[in-house]
């Protein structure tokens, strides 16, 4: 492997490869902290599933369903391989059931909320980044300032709330106050249920993105490149958005990436408010049941997540850096 | 009426020698919908959100395990006796005739003509696999722990429709246990999951399974074939799963479903006050007791438990833990049942009494961890509210919350101080659940191993058919709990259920096991208005 990466060091590939080797190493380490993580939690599936209804009868019953033999470090052995070849294994408390047919519609349905969260707030919040710093100390940069402010420190479910007690209960009805989508339905049939979590996820993101965007293009527009744009007599709209904006981008795509990657862990909060079928309440539902083949498969599913947008990130910010990708010769 | 008849008459009659219990399903549902609302409408989809909830739900005629598991069973599944509103045994199931010649031979005849969902006619054959499904060690089912009296192998087919039970030994709560809504009647060769094979997850309810997502949804069709005339009126019933309780509160006050369950008590006043919505009251005899191991030091001392009761200021624990959507509890469970033992005086807080047994006992200043979790609403509400009222008495409480994998780990039922609760129980079968050694969720070890007194009350009660002998022994076994058991029981919460108001038929007040009147009896006596 080392005469690989000495092979294809140089340039971007060889930086690609090189992250991607390490987010797989990433990848196996978090398998491994979870699954001892999962183990460290007392009790077994099989009581954290019967719960109360639990007895001996049964308990003995739902443990021999369930195959809870072995050794840990075998039955970590037994998932990573059937993990390597693309067998997530069965789910524990759907009784057997697979676990990609457990996620599969919840992966597409929170997959689609994510998108259109991410589609909406990022040019959204670049827009207003972008509209602050130029009108720096003016009205719009000091209002939406402190909106941004406080819409940061709130939490999600504390948005998610507020805006249902505004348009889906108490004071006007016009949207449905809970994301009711049909197992046998996708999301996109349902776009009226998505508004209000996708406006809170909005919401929640943008205020980062926004913030970063000003003080970046704030920086940019006092630089001396800008200046000249300026002397040279181009017209303002042309160095706002032809000199700066692609300028000032490189430091926001980080904060985007790490928002979009904190987007697929943390619905979990927005689904759970909304009752929307997604990973989230899957997650939560899978730990508290000990079901873990469903909890290592969405850690991974989520640890790749954050690689993969990192990698996407460092790759861009590369692209967009003129320093940078000549470094990297 | 004739399908009134409680256990204990049916008892008497059996003593006297030989007796039948014959009941119309229909007059009696007549009853129940009579002088409440007017001439009942047919259609339209019934939509209820569920509390809980998760990939683990599943439908089972026999079989339970997370509320949405509940909502689910009586869409498709009958019993052979069921309870009344007030809490009283009823002759309007299944069986259209059971007799008892003693306490230990049982005759159960079923009522002609009533099909399962696949067309197959309910017959004796049925019954005897049902009951035999439900003991069946090997599946493990929740509704065959109340049948520990009841012989698998000696069951007769008496003709087409009639079963005799040789019962392992006598005992008069049987048709407790049959009445349980996870008693349910299943056709021969039942298995929920034998997809294509001859008898799939059918059952003779109101309702067929159309589909089911666990954790997510299930629909419901009409059953065109069911047997009790006119019913049900829905079309479809549609059962959603909502963990969450703002979201459900949320769905119903925008008017996405029609009713819910558990509606957490400080939301009470929103939905009263949304218009178009309604609490749907019904007391309940559900306790969640802190449970005080006997055999385990400091409880093992009868002054330390004497105290702790002492300590418990009942009222304010109603008011805070329960928003006051209860009553008080004396530390006696069983409520409804007529042999409830009223007489006994209510406890109340004595904190200088509760001082005075600790340091005869020699724990004065004692500290304890008690351990809860969110099992069911007054659980931790209750620990903690219990844990402050404990410090006046100099007694430090930890009250420790933990995850319910964690609380009903391999900890559970060894705890010494915890929390748990109970549902609504004859006085005697709830005694057979919990305050046995042979019971299956024994949190409290009572009674004392060195003292046979109460379990051979016990055994006395179950084979006594007398009514007023057994309310006797039934008293004295009560006084014991009450003076040297090891719970509290502090209160009995009221079942807090949402729903809107164009959907009628629903009672206030009636006595709730299930929530919403039983889901307005398996979603067939209540409809659009």
């Amino acid at each position: 492997m080392s005469t690989a990466i000495r092979f294809v060091r140089r340039g971007i590939s060889g930086f690609v490869l090189r992250r991607v080797l390490l987010g797989l190493l990433t990848l196996l380490l978090v398998s491994v902290i979870v699954f001892a993580a999962t183990q460290a939690l007392p009790s077994d599936p099989a009581r954290a599933i019967l719960g109360r209804t639990a007895t001996p009868e049964s308990l003995a019953a739902l443990r021999k369903q369930l195959n809870l033999t072995g050794s840990i470090p075998g039955q970590y052995a037994h998932w990573l391989k059937g993990f390597v070849t693309g067998d997530f294994g069965n789910s524990l408390a759907a009784r057997g059931e697979p676990v990609t047919q457990v996620l599969g519609k919840r992966l597409e349905n929170s997959a689609f909320l994510v998108l259109i969260a991410g589609e909406v707030s990022i040019p959204l919040s670049i827009l207003l980044g972008v509209l602050a710093a130029r009108r720096r100390d003016g009205p719009f940069d000091h209002t939406s300032s402190l909106l941004m402010l406080a819409l940061a420190a709130l939490p999600e479910f504390v948005v998610g709330i507020a805006l249902v007690v505004l348009f889906g209960t108490t004071v006007f009805h016009w949207l449905p106050a809970v994301s009711l989508i049909p197992p046998e339905d996708t999301p996109f049939q349902h776009l009226k249920a998505l508004i209000l979590p996708v406006a809170t996820l909005v919401l929640a993101v943008s205020p980062y993105i926004a913030r970063i965007m000003r003080a970046s293009m704030v920086e940019v527009l006092e630089s001396d490149f800008v200046e000249m744009a300026r002397l040279k007599g181009m017209p303002e709209r042309h160095v706002l958005w032809r000199h700066a904006v692609p300028n000032a981008v490189a430091p926001a795509i980080q904060v985007i990436a790490l928002n979009l990657a904190y987007l697929a862990g943390g619905i979990v909060v927005v689904e759970f408010v909304f009752g929307y079928p997604g990973i989230g309440s899957a997650l939560v539902d899978a730990v508290a049941n000990r079901d873990l083949p469903v909890v290592q498969a969405l850690a991974i599913l989520i640890a790749g997540v954050y690689v993969a947008l990192n990698l996407m990130a460092d790759v861009a910010t590369i692209l967009v850096s003129p320093r940078l990708r000549t470094s990297l010769r | 009426m004739t399908e009134h008849l409680t256990r204990d008459e049916l008892l008497r009659r059996a003593a006297a020698g030989g007796a039948l219990i014959a009941a119309s399903g229909a007059l009696s549902d007549a009853a129940l919908a009579g002088g409440r609302a007017a001439k009942p409408k047919k259609g339209g989809t019934f939509r209820i959100g569920v509390s809980g909830g998760s990939t683990k739900d599943f439908i089972d005629g026999q079989d339970i395990v997370t509320r949405p598991d509940q909502a689910r069973i009586v869409t498709g599944w009958e019993t052979l006796v069921n309870f009344s509103p007030q809490f009283k045994l009823v002759f309007t199931g299944l069986a259209e005739e059971i007799s008892a010649k003693s306490a230990d031979v049982w005759t159960i005849r079923v009522r002609p003509g009533i099909e399962f969902h696949n067309g197959k006619t309910l017959g004796a054959d049925d019954v005897i696999y049902s009951l035999q499904r439900l003991v069946n060690p090997k599946l493990g089912l929740f509704g065959g722990a109340a049948l520990k009296s009841l012989d698998p192998t000696r069951m007769k087919k008496v003709d087409k429709r009639t079963v005799r039970l040789f019962l392992k030994q006598k005992d008069v709560t049987i048709l407790d246990a049959l009445g349980q809504y996870i008693a349910g009647i299943v056709p021969v060769g039942y298995s929920p999951d034998a997809v294509g094979k001859a008898n799939p997850n059918v059952g003779t309810g109101p309702y067929k399974v159309q589909s089911f997502t666990p954790g997510q949804q299930s629909t419901h069709l009409r059953n065109p074939n069911y047997w009790r005339s006119g019913q049900p009126y829905f079309d479809k019933v549609v059962i959603i799963d909502f963990p969450d309780d703002t979201a459900r509160v949320n769905a119903l006050l925008g008017g996405q479903i029609d009713a819910m369950t558990d509606v957490p008590p400080a939301q009470v006043a929103v939905v009263n006050g949304h218009s178009g919505t309604k609490v749907l009251e019904s007391p309940s005899a559900a306790w969640t007791p802190i449970c005080m191991r006997v055999d385990a030091p400091p409880f093992d001392d009868v002054r330390v438990r004497q105290a702790m009761r002492l300590i418990a200021n009942r009222p304010q624990m109603v008011q805070q833990a329960l928003a006051g959507h209860g009553h008080i509890g004396n530390d006696l469970y069983g409520i409804f049942d007529e042999v409830f033992a009223k007489d006994l005086p209510q406890r109340h807080q004595d904190i200088a009494k509760a001082k005075s047994l600790l340091k005869a006992a020699g724990h004065e200043n004692l500290t304890v961890d008690l351990q809860s979790t969110n099992g069911a609403l007054g659980m931790n509400e209750g620990a903690q509210v219990f844990a402050q009222q404990a410090k006046a008495a100099g007694v430090t409480v930890n009250a420790k919350i933990l995850d319910s994998g964690a609380f009903y780990g391999d900890q559970y039922l060894k705890w010494p101080f915890s929390t748990d609760f109970w549902g609504s129980r004859n006085y005697l079968s709830q005694v057979a659940a919990g305050s046995l050694p042979t019971s299956p969720y024994n949190e409290t070890h009572w009674p004392d191993t060195k003292d046979n007194k109460f379990l051979s009350l016990y055994k006395q009660a179950l084979k006594t058919v007398d009514r007023k002998k057994r309310a006797a022994i039934e008293h004295e076994m009560q006084k014991m709990e009450y003076d040297k058991g090891g719970y509290i029981i502090w209160g009995f919460s009221t079942l807090l259920d949402g729903y809107a108001t164009k959907v009628k038929g629903l009672k206030q007040g009636d006595k709730g096991v299930l929530p919403l009147n039983a889901f307005g009896h398996g979603y067939r006596t209540i409809w659009f208005g």
